[in-house]
């Protein structure tokens, strides 16, 4: 459970680290855009350009960007099974019978399986080079231009932020509840489904019953302290633009235009 | 057969940035049938040991000997099942295990996991509710309707009704009202002198150490620091404070009354004794 990497942020002091959330995730957002852009496999040149960079920069390994894959690698298997099955165009590669493999098939799961890469490790860099409650600073900060036409910039972020700082306080409460069922012997890699389904509902019930209650002295000790979402607030954290920022942001106007001007020749 | 730990060593995590060592070669032997103390601070590695005591966490290097087993780092831990019905853990604030719809349900959940068969379990929760304070119109209700303490007596009944030889409680006072505290702890002495029972207290209230046990291990920094009978460690106040826990008040007091001039004899551990040593020594001077 501790081994995830996704998610996670690396108290390390990089550029990257002190470069402004905003910034980071505006650049983020443009890359998706640029990922998406149906440029053929080089409009990816550019992309994979500028995440190296980001790597180097941010102090992260390669090898620590591709853990945070993992979790992933079924999910491609199976897209990978999917497109098979269901794409018939293209050239005929392989013929078992029924079984046929086009090339169109392997070409698109490339595709997704590229995006899905690109936009995993540009995730994971983020977060890990970005505290959470930056993070969810940055995202509000973002959003109050959308206020005006009523969307609750500040309400989402507090619900991301308490979201994220809850995530690590349930990984432990399951480490907990699955040591305390395990003593009363579960087992929960063997046995028939039926006992599986049994152990995992021991797992899920006490896990449920004590995320609810913590929600409910949560919000006790934010009305105690007289939290009202809709009151103008002052914050202790500024965010201020840095020559670095605008660097990353015309890095990624760049690698978004070079995508466009592929795509469009 | 007492508990022996042979330079049990654990990492947390190896080979990843997060690499930590919790334990770095304990040395433990923990005799049969007595109620001993496991006490350390925060982070000293006090849950870690106790999740090796029933396979719960391999050892990364050493071994754990315990109610006939071995648990090595090549342990299997399918072999190490009935291992977890021998040696019952109880967590610290068992109330959250609970999940079944009712009390009976939740408390037989263990002994169906390990194979037991329904007529002895039935046996054995008529044998059990009791000792933890209940009684049978509580087994058809949801353990949800339960306040804490019920739940917890619940939660412990549950452990129990496994019928373990040895008996770990993380905390198993925590967060309860002083009444109930004691009842809980009255509890487990019963079981620890009527039933034999060897039992395991990881605790931070020295009140309830120096009341109930017979040894004490202090564990700092993932080894031993001190193995001690219980009267023969409080003898030396100056371990505790070193980690920055509390004495009990009686040996505060003693300690005062020393430094006051008074002749304390080191072996008196009760209130009323104490009153007559000093009110002997007064009566002297006048």
């Amino acid at each position: 459970m501790n081994n995830i990497a996704l998610g996670r942020y690396l108290p390390m002091n990089s550029l990257v680290n002190q470069m402004d959330p905003r910034a980071k995730i505006s650049i983020l957002f443009i890359l998706m855009i640029a990922i998406f852009i149906p440029a053929g496999f080089w409009g990816y040149v550019p992309i994979v350009a500028f995440i190296l960079l980001a790597l180097y920069l941010s102090k992260l390994s390669l090898s620590f960007a591709m853990r945070s894959l993992k979790p992933m690698m079924l999910m491609m298997v199976f897209l990978l099974v999917i497109n098979v099955l269901v794409m018939h165009t293209g050239t005929l590669l392989i013929s078992w019978g029924w079984f046929k493999v086009y090339s169109d098939a392997l070409v698109q799961t490339a595709y997704i399986v590229i995006r899905l890469t690109l936009m995993i490790i540009l995730c994971t860099i983020l977060t890990a080079t970005t505290k959470p409650l930056d993070l969810t600073l940055g995202i509000e900060k973002l959003l109050k231009p959308f206020e005006k036409i009523g969307l609750p910039a500040h309400v989402i972020a507090m619900m991301i932020s308490i979201a994220l700082r809850f995530i690590p306080t349930l990984i432990d409460e399951t480490n907990r509840i699955m040591n305390a069922q395990a003593s009363r012997g579960v087992d929960m890699q063997n046995g028939t489904f039926k006992e599986k389904i049994s152990a995992v509902l021991s797992l899920i019930v006490p896990l449920f019953v004590s995320a609810f209650d913590r929600a409910d002295q949560l919000a006790n000790a934010m009305e105690a302290r007289g939290y009202d979402p809709s009151r103008p607030r002052t914050r202790y954290k500024t965010l201020k633009m840095t020559s670095i920022d605008y660097i990353g942001l015309a890095l990624a106007f760049l690698v978004l235009a070079i995508d466009i001007a592929i795509a469009w020749l | 057969m007492s508990i022996k730990i042979n330079d049990l060593e654990y990492t947390y995590s190896p080979g990843t940035p997060f690499e930590h060592q919790a334990l770095k070669g304990v040395n433990l032997e923990i005799p049969e049938g007595k109620v001993t103390a496991i006490i350390g601070q925060t982070g000293s590695g006090k849950s870690t040991l106790v999740q090796h005591l029933n396979a719960l966490l391999k050892p990364t290097k050493g071994s754990v000997e315990i109610a006939g087993f071995q648990i090595t780092p090549d342990t299997k831990l399918k072999d190490a099942k009935m291992l977890r019905k021998k040696v019952g853990l109880v967590f610290q604030f068992p109330e959250y295990q609970l999940f079944e719809e009712t009390i009976a349900k939740d408390i037989a959940f263990g002994p169906k996991n390990f194979g037991i068969s329904e007529e002895e379990t039935n046996q054995r929760i008529k044998e059990v509710l009791p000792l933890v304070g209940l009684d049978e119109s509580y087994l058809e209700r949801s353990p949800f309707e339960l306040s804490g303490g019920q739940k917890r007596r619940v939660a412990i009944a549950g452990i129990l009704v496994q019928d373990p030889e040895v008996l770990v409680l993380d905390e198993p006072a925590a967060g309860l009202d002083p009444q109930s505290a004691k009842e809980m702890m009255n509890l487990f002495m019963r079981l620890n002198q009527q039933a034999g029972k060897t039992i395991l207290l990881v605790s931070h209230d020295m009140e309830h150490v120096l009341e109930y046990c017979d040894e004490v291990i202090v564990l700092a920094d993932g080894q031993v620091k001190t193995q001690l009978p219980v009267h023969e460690f409080f003898k030396h106040p100056e371990i505790l404070r070193e980690i920055h826990i509390n004495p009990p008040g009686i040996v505060n007091l003693k300690e005062t009354l020393q430094n006051k001039g008074f002749q304390i004899n080191p072996d008196t551990y009760s209130l009323d004794e104490l009153a007559k040593e000093v009110e002997s020594q007064v009566a002297g001077h006048e």
